[in-house]
C-alpha cells in the first residue's frame, strides 16, 4: 500500500528563535528522502514534531489523508511512525530482548518469534540475550531499528544516524534502508554528509533558518549544488599549505601504556610519537580502537607516568587536565553531551569549564562572571553559534551549535597544542569549512594539533603526518603526502 | 476540554510556585483529614497553624525549631545539589552533639569566654567526622551513601544512649539517663529574658549567607556544581571530583553537628536521650521545599517548624496524637513531588474550535 505523509504549514517558535517557519512538505513511500540544512536549521525540530516529541504551535500532519494529532511519542508509534534518534535511547544493563519489548504489550513469545523473523529477513545478527552495553554502536542502532520495525511502521525517520557508525556499518545500514524502502516504508533521513545523500536518497529537501528552501530530485543535484543550497552561497575549497619542515619538537610521547580495569575500554600499547611546532598529526582509525583512551591520556583525564609525556621540555604525564592547560594545551573531546559540556548549565557556565589562566575567569577563588560572559559572547560571534543568549541552557542548542561552542571555547584561547577528537562531528558543511580553516590557521601560527578523527577525508585534508590506531596500537607515522585513503583504509582494518 | 501537554522547557516561575502550591494542598488535605476525624476543619487548622505562633512566646518557639531545620537543610543543599544523597543528617547531628557535649562536660565546673567557641567547634568537627564515613566509603569503595548514612543514624543514637546511661550519666542524677548540666560558659546565650530562643539562630543565618556566597560566587562552588552534574565533565575540566564529594559531605556534616550543638547547649544545657525530634530527617523535606536555595530554605524551615508546634498544641487542645505533625510533613513532601509534574507539563484548555 502506498503511504503518503504530508506536513502542512508547520510552525514552531522558541523564545528568540523560529525553529520551523511555515513548513509544508509531502512524502510518498517507495522513496528515500534526505532532509538537509545548516546547524540549527530546524531539521531535528521538524522530525521531532513528526514523532510526537515536540508539539507544533501551528500546522497539521496528515498520514494518508488522515489528520494526525500527535501529542506524545506514543501517539506517533500508534500511527505507525517510527523514529531512531541521534542519541541512543537504550537501557544499557538490560538485555537486547528486554529493550525491544519494553514498550510493547504483546506476549513475550509471539514477540520473540516476530523479532527472529525480522532479523532473518534483514540479515541482522544480534544475540538477543546479552546486555546492550556489550554491543557496538552499529548493533545498538540495529536494536533501535528493530524496535521500530516490530510495530510495522509506515514511516521510519532517522536523525543523523551515521555519526557514530563505522564505514562498514554505514554501508550495512544503507542496504537495510534500501530494502525497507522497497517494501514500502517511507524513509526520512537527516544527515550532514552529502556523499551519503548522493548514495542513498531519491529526493532531497533543504531547510535554512527554519524555512523550507528547496525540494528536488537527487539526479538533478551534485555535492556542490547541495552544499550551495544549504549554506546559500558557494563554499570555497580550502587547502592546506605544506608546513615548513620545522624540527622544533613540542610534545613527545615515549613508551606509553594504559591498561584499563574496564573490559569495555581498549588498552593502549607502547605508544610513541612526537609532534613538532606548527604541525598537525592526524590519528586515523575505526571508532572504538582506543581513540578515546588515547585522548584521555593526552588530556590528563587518565594520568600516566610523569616521563611518558614531554611537553615543551617539561615532563607532564602525571598532571591533570587543568594543570596541563597551564602549559597551554587545549582539549576538545568527542562526547559533547556527557563530557565536554553540561547540558543543564548555561552557555556561559560551560565556557568557564575551559579555564586558561590568561582568561581570568576566576580571581582569588571568586567567579568573574563579567569576564566569562564577555568571552562567551566572543565565541558565539566568532564561531557563528546561532543564538545571542549566553544565558540559554546549552541543551537547547542544536547539536551542531553546541559542537561549535565547544570547539570555539578551546580554539579561542590560542593554545600551543590543541588535541581534538572528531572536531567536526555533526557540523554542517559551512561550519566544517570554518573549523578546518581555523585549524589550518593555528598551524600557520606555528602552533600544533593532534587530530584524532574517524573521518579520513578530514585527516587527509588537515594533517602533515598521519598514523593509524588499531586495537590500541599506533602504526608507524607517515608523511601525509605518501598516504591515500585506500592505504589508510587497509591500515584501519588492521593490516600492516 | 483540558489537555496535558509537555513544556518545551521546565518553567522557572513554576519552580518557585510549586512549593507554595504544595503547602496550600497540604492545608486542604489536612483540613479534610480533620473533618473525617470529626473536627471542624478550619478550627483545627487554626489550632495547628495560627494559635501556636500567635504570641511572643510562640514566635520564639517557632524560631527555636526553625533554627536547626534551616541549618541542617543548608548543609544538605550542598549535598543534594551535587547529587550526593546524604540522608543521615540526624546521625551527624547526634554525633556532633555527643562530641560537643563531651567537651562541655570536660569544662563543667569552669567558666570562661573561650569555652563556648571550643564547644561549638567540637560539634562541627563531630558532625564532619561522622559525615566523612559515608563520603569516604562512597568515593573509595563505591558504597551507596544513602544506606550508609542512614544506618549510621541508628549507630549514633545507640552511642548516645550508652553514654548518657553509662559513663557520662550524672553522678548526682539518680540514674536518670542524662548528663550533668553544662556550665553557663558552655551554653549559647538566650536572646530574650523568658524566651527560649538562643544565639544558635545566628549560626543558622551565617550558614545561609555563607552557603549562598560559596555556591553562587566562588570557584569552589562552581566546581561542586559541575561535579554534581557529571563526574566525567569534572574530570575533563580537571576538577578533583572525589574531593568535591567529600567536601560537600563535610559541609553538610558540620551544619548538622552545629544544629546538634544548638540543641544541647541551648535551653536544655545537657546531653540526654532525645536531643532531636528527627530534625535531621525533617530537614530533608525543608531542603527540597526550599528548592535547595538559601532564601527558600529560610521560608521552608519556618513553615515546617510550625508543624512541630501545631502538633503540640493540637495534642493539648484537641487530644490528637502529636504524630499528626509528621503526617503534615509527609503531606508537604508528597504534594511537592506531585506538583513538580507541573514543571514539565502544563494544562492546555482547548475550546470547541477544531
Ligand atoms: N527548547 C528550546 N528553546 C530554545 N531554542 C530551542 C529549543 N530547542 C531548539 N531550539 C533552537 O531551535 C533551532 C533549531 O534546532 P534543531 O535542533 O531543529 O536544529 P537542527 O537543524 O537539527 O541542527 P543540527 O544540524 O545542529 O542538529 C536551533 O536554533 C535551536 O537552538
Ligand atoms: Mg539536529
Amino acid at each position: 500500500m502506498n503511504t503518503n505523509l504530508k506536513i502542512s504549514n508547520v510552525t514552531k517558535i522558541y523564545p528568540g528563535c523560529v525553529a520551523n517557519d511555515n513548513v509544508s512538505l509531502e512524502f510518498n513511500s517507495g522513496k528515500i528522502y534526505a532532509l538537509l540544512g545548516e546547524n540549527g536549521a530546524g531539521k531535528s525540530t521538524l522530525v521531532k514534531i513528526l514523532s510526537g516529541v515536540i508539539i507544533p504551535d501551528e500546522g497539521e500532519i496528515y498520514l494518508n489523508k488522515n489528520n494526525l494529532k500527535l501529542n506524545s511519542p506514543l501517539d506517533a508509534k500508534k500511527n505507525d511512525i517510527g523514529m531512531v534518534f541521534q542519541h541512543f535511547n537504550l537501557f544499557e544493563t538490560l538485555s537486547v530482548f528486554e529493550n525491544l519489548i519494553i514498550d510493547s504489550d504483546e506476549q513475550r513469545e509471539s514477540l520473540r518469534e516476530k523479532i527472529d523473523s525480522i532479523m532473518k529477513k534483514y540479515n541482522f545478527s544480534i544475540d538477543l540475550d546479552i546486555p546492550v552495553l556489550n554491543l557496538s554502536a552499529g548493533q545498538k542502532q540495529k536494536v533501535e531499528i528493530i524496535r521500530c520495525l516490530i510495530r510495522n511502521p509506515k514511516v521510519l525517520i532517522m536523525d543523523e544516524p551515521t555519526s557514530v557508525l563505522t564505514e562498514q556499518e554505514t554501508s550495512e545500514l544503507f542496504l537495510s534502508l534500501k530494502k525497507f524502502s522497497e517494501e514500502g516504508i517511507l524513509i526520512i533521513y537527516i544527515t550532514h554528509k552529502l556523499k551519503e545523500v548522493m548514495q542513498l536518497c531519491d529526493e532531497v529537501a533543504v531547510m535554512r533558518r527554519g524555512k523550507l528552501v528547496s525540494v528536488s530530485e537527487i539526479k538533478n543535484e551534485n555535492i556542490e549544488s547541495l552544499a550551495n543550497k544549504m549554506v546559500g552561497q558557494n563554499l570555497k575549497t580550502i587547502k592546506k599549505k605544506k608546513a615548513k619542515n620545522s624540527s622544533d619538537q613540542l610534545i613527545k610521547i615515549t613508551n606509553l601504556n594504559f591498561t584499563s580495569e574496564d573490559p569495555f575500554e581498549t588498552n593502549l600499547m607502547d605508544i610513541n610519537f612526537s609532534v613538532n611546532r606548527g604541525e598537525c598529526l592526524g590519528i586515523a582509525g575505526i571508532s572504538g580502537n582506543g581513540q578515546s583512551e588515547l585522548f584521555q591520556v593526552l588530556s590528563g583525564e587518565i594520568i600516566s607516568d610523569k616521563n611518558c609525556i614531554e611537553f615543551n621540555n617539561n615532563y607532564i604525564g602525571d598532571l591533570n587536565p587543568q594543570e596541563r592547560r597551564e602549559y597551554l594545551m587545549a582539549f576538545s573531546p568527542e562526547d559533547r553531551l556527557e563530557q565536554a559540556a553540561i547540558p543543564q548549565m548555561k552557555i556561559f557556565e560551560n565556557v568557564a569549564l575551559n579555564n586558561f589562566k590568561s582568561s581570568n575567569f576566576f580571581n582569588n577563588g571568586l567567579i568573574n562572571e563579567n569576564k566569562i560572559k564577555e568571552h562567551s559572547k566572543k565565541i558565539i560571534s566568532d564561531f557563528n553559534v546561532n543564538t545571542d543568549n549566553i544565558e540559554l541552557k546549552s541543551q537547547f542548542l542544536s547539536g551542531g551549535n553546541l559542537q561549535k561552542l565547544i570547539i570555539g571555547r578551546e580554539l579561542i584561547t590560542s593554545p600551543d597544542l590543541l588535541i581534538c577528537f572528531n572536531p567536526t562531528w555533526g557540523l554542517d558543511v559551512g561550519a566544517i569549512n570554518y573549523i578546518h580553516e581555523t585549524l589550518i590557521k593555528i598551524n600557520e601560527q606555528n602552533k600544533s594539533i593532534i587530530l584524532i578523527s574517524t573521518d579520513t577525508d578530514e585527516l587527509l585534508k588537515l594533517s602533515d603526518k598521519i598514523s593509524v590506531i588499531h586495537k590500541g596500537k599506533l602504526s608507524k607515522i607517515m608523511n601525509a603526502e605518501e598516504v591515500t585513503s585506500e592505504k589508510l583504509g587497509i591500515l584501519m582494518g588492521g593490516a600492516n | 476540554m483540558i489537555k496535558i501537554v509537555k513544556r518545551d522547557q521546565p518553567s522557572r516561575a513554576i519552580f518557585f510556585f510549586t512549593p507554595v502550591l504544595a503547602i496550600f494542598l497540604t492545608l486542604v488535605a489536612g483540613g479534610l483529614i480533620f473533618f473525617i476525624l470529626g473536627f471542624k476543619p478550619f478550627e483545627a487548622l487554626k489550632f495547628f497553624f495560627i494559635v501556636p505562633i500567635a504570641d511572643k512566646y510562640g514566635f520564639s518557639e517557632l524560631l527555636l525549631k526553625a533554627t536547626p531545620l534551616c541549618l541542617i537543610a543548608i548543609g544538605l543543599s550542598f549535598c543534594f545539589k551535587s547529587n550526593n544523597w546524604n540522608i543521615g543528617a540526624e546521625g551527624q547531628l547526634t554525633f556532633g552533639a555527643i562530641v560537643s557535649g563531651g567537651v562541655a562536660l570536660l569544662f563543667y565546673e569552669q567558666e570562661g569566654f573561650y569555652i563556648l567557641p571550643i564547644v561549638i567547634l567540637a560539634g562541627a568537627i563531630g558532625g564532619m567526622l561522622y559525615a566523612s564515613i559515608p563520603a569516604i566509603l562512597k568515593t573509595y569503595f563505591n558504597t551507596n551513601e544513602i544506606l550508609v548514612s542512614l544506618m549510621l543514624v541508628y549507630v549514633s543514637k545507640l552511642i548516645l544512649d550508652y553514654l548518657v546511661v553509662g559513663p557520662w550519666s550524672n553522678p548526682e542524677g539518680f540514674n536518670f539517663p542524662e548528663t550533668r548540666q553544662f556550665s553557663d560558659s558552655a551554653k549559647l546565650p538566650l536572646l530574650f529574658e523568658g524566651l527560649r530562643i538562643h544565639a544558635g539562630i545566628f549560626l543558622a543565618l551565617a550558614a545561609v549567607v555563607i552557603s549562598w556566597f560559596v555556591f553562587y560566587k566562588t570557584y569552589l562552588g562552581f566546581q561542586m556544581k559541575v561535579s554534581g552534574f557529571s563526574l566525567k565533565t569534572a574530570k575533563y575540566a580537571g576538577y578533583k571530583g572525589k574531593k568535591m564529594i567529600i567536601l560537600v559531605f563535610l559541609i553538610s556534616g558540620a551544619c548538622a553537628g552545629l544544629a546538634g550543638v544548638g540543641e544541647i547547649t541551648g535551653p536544655i544545657g545537657q546531653l540526654h536521650r532525645e536531643i532531636s525530634p528527627d530534625y535531621g530527617f525533617t530537614a530533608i523535606i525543608v531542603a527540597f521545599l526550599g528548592r535547595l536555595h538559601p532564601v527558600g530554605i529560610i521560608f521552608a524551615s519556618l513553615v515546617v517548624a510550625i508543624t512541630y508546634l501545631g502538633a503540640e498544641t493540637a495534642q493539648i487542645f484537641m487530644q490528637i496524637p502529636k504524630y499528626t505533625g509528621q503526617v503534615f510533613q509527609g503531606m508537604i513532601l508528597f504534594f511537592l513531588l506531585a506538583s513538580d509534574y507541573l514543571l514539565f507539563f502544563k494544562f492546555k484548555f482547548i475550546g470547541s474550535k477544531k
